[in-house]
């Protein structure tokens, strides 16, 4: 609790975080609102998950999402503060646990802002479609992308805390997120293609805001996220690893 | 300047970190061009499935199929004949549909044998682009333009002297205009002379929308009537090339009262990538580079942020007071480490990667030694500017992980919107103004307007050429640079 | 108060190839300045390090009022700790760098803006840590020592970078802090510093403890009984050994030192003999020269030829 209490002093009087918490706010908006801008739709079907493609910024937010939690680990390290850190509270498990809860908990925060303005911008600039996607399933999209940018903050977070270097574990988490997807359309085994778009964080993870033509996806929208789950977990649980095994 | 160099170079070699980092980028490249897990069936389902392609006089990958009506002709010779008619059909998935295709071609033709990729000229009428004169696959002249139709036939008139070719046109059969006079040298004395019909592959995007997934097509083909022909038979009727797939209904030709209705698929042109053409280019070897992209970024980001993140910048400014010459200096440094390394590993991806695809028998589009060059260079001085762009962002940033997020979003990022979710408009211009218009570089294949595709990113085609995305690269390199500079000028260090 | 004295048992590290501790032993017992002094390299971070479970010993074990640090339930409420003032993010102000120092020991912002007037920074509490000078940051670092109000202290190189205004102020608050009954460990790599500041010293070289003692002890041992005599009288050597002196020294044109008799006995010998003289002063040893002698054979760095300088 008091673990919580310090954690979130800190990155509230960190100047950098109320920036960045509306940066993913304004990156997210932004290009969803470019994409539907920019779509050409024939007649009353663009052919698009209409939905998804209100989201599309969450491509963009994520990144500034990953800058917000690498910075949260990473500059302590490079100061120094993280000595004073863990001088202060010595359960370092404690702390990690208190530093993730804070950062998920701002991003969270930030995306239940910017995926409501985002799908609203995209009902107003797109034009009406035959397809209209069930309210359960526009829901699961909105709910699932808040949660798609809370856990890419764990992810950052777990690989910035094992990785302590702020230029290397970004590069990680952003090489992790648009050099898999890239990879992915190069190959042209569907098989494999099939594969890489399981399993890699961000295909699997943006399952979720699917709302049409779900039998067509490499997997379910929240398998999809439980993929990403994994992933964070498994950094995190990498991140603790170090943190415990090695001196500060 | 040079001692900043020498020191420069020695603080960049003396990092173990970046080192790692620097083979990290390579091995990436090197394992991802190297174990490619494309599989293809050219040549593994036994003797007769290697993918044979045509070769063109010019030694690129060409198409050569019509359907053919032809006889001999020993020395110099004519040819004139009408086109009264012409129609095209598409095939789609659901049966016959009437649609000529723009690039369908009817007309008349002078050819060194039936052999696939032989040399030729012909003078044509096309579905939308008036009367053109072609020979050799790659050139392509334009003629009158306008299309065929019951009340405006089209007279043609192809014309053999020695090693030149010329194509006429005329509305009337009384006043003819040169389309263009050729060279095709090398002619045998004896060759094929007589009328073509042919019709390309079409390709669309199933809908404006989507740079990737929507794009369908499938076979054309295209009728045209000929008469007033000037020469007498017999003719023999011959369809060249074609697919080996499936056969396209309807195709051959019909002798009529006045001449001949012949109906022919196919094309006669330079072969192309992506949806209507078939195999990958060289540009597939190389993927990785993305990959080693994040890895130089990291360094050239590293390479000035690690400065001011431990005061070493005081130091380095105490030696050099001039600071812009520091920025140089790094800029110089780290942008030729990263070329030299780029063209040596690019240089391998690309020759043995096209080895290790074709014995996975994948069929790859052959490439000319200047465009491989090209390439590989292009690669290298791809992943060049791009440190030395995210070391400009370093510079101007001071914070590690924002330079880098920054210099991933305005390199890495472009490019993933404009293959996977941006509209093909949006895309395109996308590649124009970010930095991702360097990946133009890459681009093995080029685009040729007498052939129809979609000639779209993620087919390997770029908006602008090669030179040009690497100049807007550049473009915002020195511009980040610049701001850079100004910031270290101005503020304290 | 808790009581927190600090007992370091046998510690042991290794870095690679380097020895960082080796058998390192201690304690710091309360109501005292304890000083901390080496060479740099000799260990004294490191030891610090272990204390507050930053960095693990390979052997040994480190306790703070009898608790190894990392099982402490408030750790700032036992042991305030200023290890490297420059830790610091440097955006965030001073107050808001100790807020957030202070919630998690569960203390309250008033609490910060007590150690803040404490240690002087009432002016600059609200400003950017990242502009303060190494004196200011060094005040900075003792605020957050305090700040839990701890039985003990550790602080690693205060004196670093203060202005002598600081120096005396330092001092003075260090000995405050021992004289209300705190135990106070002060590391220190020149013994100078400490000369009217640490009751006791721990010296320290290549990972280990050279010397354990008090500092009354330590200058007694090297002033060993010496007198030192002022004269131009080239007689007063022979008088003085004749006298019962054990060694008798010329250590300038007019100066003598003298070993084996009181400084009484060597003023009635110099009377007997005739000897006219300027001075006879019993000889008082620098801190510094009693760590000099102490350290000789242990420093680490030594200049790469010829002896050190002494």
């Amino acid at each position: 609790m008091r673990q919580l209490h310090a954690e979130w002093t800190k990155l509230r009087t960190s100047p950098g975080t109320k920036w960045l918490l509306a940066g993913i706010i304004a990156a997210t908006v932004a290009l969803s609102a470019l994409a539907c801008a920019a779509i050409v739709c024939r007649a009353s079907d663009c052919g698009q998950d209409p939905v998804k493609l209100s989201l599309t910024g969450t491509l963009l937010g994520q990144a500034v999402v990953a800058i917000l939690a690498v910075l949260a680990v990473g500059g302590e390290y490079s100061t120094g503060l993280a000595r004073v850190t863990y001088t202060a509270m010595p359960r370092r498990l404690g702390v990690l646990a208190a530093k993730a809860a804070v950062v998920t908990a701002a991003v969270v925060a930030a995306a239940a802002v910017a995926v409501p303005i985002s799908m609203l911008a995209g009902h107003a600039l797109l034009p009406a479609q035959s397809f209209t996607p069930p309210a359960s399933a526009v829901l699961r999209a909105g709910a699932g992308t808040v949660l798609y940018l809370g856990l890419i903050a764990l992810l950052s977070l777990g690989l910035a805390t094992a990785m302590r270097s702020s230029a290397a574990a970004i590069g990680t988490v952003l090489g992790l997120l648009f050099v898999i997807p890239i990879l992915t359309q190069a190959v042209s085994d569907p098989a494999w293609q099939r594969h890489l778009e399981q399993s890699a964080p961000m295909s699997a993870g943006l399952a979720i805001q699917a709302t049409r033509d779900l039998q067509d996806l490499p997997l379910s929208p929240w398998a999809g996220l439980g993929v990403l789950a994994l992933w964070a977990a498994g950094a995190l649980g990498l991140g603790a690893w170090t943190l415990l095994g090695r001196d500060v | 300047m040079r001692n900043l160099l020498h020191a420069e170079w020695t603080k960049l070699r003396t990092l173990p970190g970046w080192i790692f980092a620097m083979i990290a980028a390579a091995g990436a490249m090197l394992a991802l061009g190297l174990l490619p897990g494309l599989q293809g069936s050219c040549g593994t389902q036994g003797p007769q499935s290697q993918c044979v392609a045509a070769v063109g006089p010019d030694g690129l990958e060409v198409s050569d199929s019509f359907t053919f009506v032809h006889q001999a002709m020993t020395g110099d010779g004519t040819i004139t004949a009408r086109v009264s008619q012409m129609t095209g059909q598409r095939l789609g998935p659901d049966g016959e549909q009437d649609a000529m295709a723009p690039w369908a071609k009817a007309g008349l033709i002078v050819k060194d044998g039936t052999a696939a990729g032989s040399a030729y000229a012909a003078v044509m009428v096309t579905g939308a682009h008036g009367v053109r004169m072609q020979h050799n696959y790659l050139y392509d002249k334009a003629g009158p333009a306008g299309q065929v139709t019951q009340t405006q036939p089209r007279w043609l008139r192809l014309t053999r002297s020695g090693d030149t070719i010329t194509g006429q046109s005329s509305p009337d059969g009384v006043t003819w205009n040169t389309v263009a006079t050729v060279p095709l040298k090398h002619l045998p004395p004896t060759v094929l002379i007589g009328m073509f019909v042919t019709s390309p592959q079409y390709a669309e995007a199933m809908n404006e929308s989507l740079g990737a997934v929507g794009a369908s097509g499938g076979p054309t083909k295209a009728t045209a009537t000929f008469d007033h022909l000037d020469r007498t038979g017999p003719w023999s009727e011959q369809r060249l090339g074609g697919s080996t797939n499936f056969e396209v209904p309807g195709v051959g030709f019909e002798p009529t009262d006045t001449g001949f209705t012949i109906t022919g698929s196919g094309d006669i042109a330079p072969a192309v990538a992506g949806p209507a053409g078939a195999g990958v280019s060289i540009t597939e070897t190389l993927v990785g580079t993305f990959a080693a992209l994040i890895f130089v970024v990291v360094i050239g980001v590293g390479y000035i942020t690690g400065e001011y993140r431990h005061g070493m910048i005081r130091m380095t400014l105490a030696a050099t007071p001039r600071r812009g010459r520091v920025l140089a200096a790094k800029a110089a440094v780290l942008g030729a480490t990263v070329f030299t390394l780029g063209l040596a590993v690019a240089a391998i991806v690309v020759i043995f990667g096209q080895k290790v695809l074709r014995g996975n028998g994948v069929y790859v589009l052959p490439a000319t030694g200047a465009t491989q060059l090209r390439v590989i260079a292009g690669t290298a001085a791809l992943l060049s500017v791009a440190s030395v762009l995210a070391l400009g962002w370093g510079a101007l940033l001071r914070r590690s992980a924002t330079a880098v997020t920054a210099a991933v979003l305005t390199i890495v990022l472009p490019y993933l919107l404009a293959m996977t979710v941006l509209p093909a408009g949006a895309a395109q211009w996308l590649l124009r103004i970010s930095p991702a218009a360097a990946f133009a570089l890459q681009q093995s294949t080029p685009q040729y307007y007498q052939v129809a595709n979609l000639y779209l990113p993620n087919s390997g085609y770029y908006p602008l050429p090669g030179w040009a995305g690497l100049a807007v690269l550049a473009a915002w390199t020195a511009a980040v640079l610049g701001l850079a500079a100004h910031r270290l000028h101005r503020r304290d260090a | 108060m808790i009581d927190a004295t600090i007992t370091v048992t046998g510690l042991r590290k290794r870095f690679g190839p380097t020895t960082a501790l080796d058998a390192m032993t201690f304690t710091v017992a309360h109501g005292q300045v304890t000083g901390f002094v080496g060479p740099n390299g000799a260990g004294k971070s490191t030891t610090m390090r272990v204390i507050v479970g930053l960095d693990a010993a390979d052997e040994g074990s480190a306790l703070v009022g009898g608790q190894p640090y990392r099982r402490l339930h408030k750790p700032l409420h036992h042991l305030g700790v200023l290890l490297d003032a420059a830790a610091l993010q440097p955006s965030r102000t001073a107050r808001d760098h100790l807020l957030w120092l202070a919630h998690s020991q569960g203390l309250t912002a008033r609490r910060v803006d007590e150690v803040i007037d404490q240690a002087g920074l009432g002016s600059v509490a609200r400003r950017r840590a990242g502009g303060f000078s190494l004196g200011m940051r060094q005040r900075l670092g003792i605020a957050a020592a305090m700040l839990g109000d701890p039985a003990a202290l550790m602080l690693d190189e205060p004196f670093n970078g203060m202005d002598p205004e600081g120096i005396v102020w330092m001092r003075g608050f260090l000995r405050s802090l021992a004289a209300q009954g705190r135990a106070v460990l002060v590391s220190s790599h020149l013994m100078s510093e400490l000369q009217d500041t640490a009751d006791h010293v721990v010296i320290v070289g290549r990972g280990k403890v050279i010397a354990d003692t008090s500092v009354a002890q330590l200058l007694a041992a090297a002033s060993q009984g010496r007198v030192t005599v002022g004269t131009d009288d080239p007689a007063a050597a022979q008088v003085l050994a004749r006298s019962g002196a054990t060694g008798v020294t010329v250590t300038g044109a007019q100066t003598l030192s003298v070993t084996g008799m009181s400084a009484q006995a060597v003023v009635a010998a110099l009377n007997a003999g005739g000897v006219t003289f300027s001075e006879v002063s019993a000889h008082r040893a620098t801190l510094e020269q009693a760590y000099l002698d102490l350290t000789r054979d242990a420093v680490e760095f030594r200049a790469a030829d010829g002896p050190v300088t002494r």
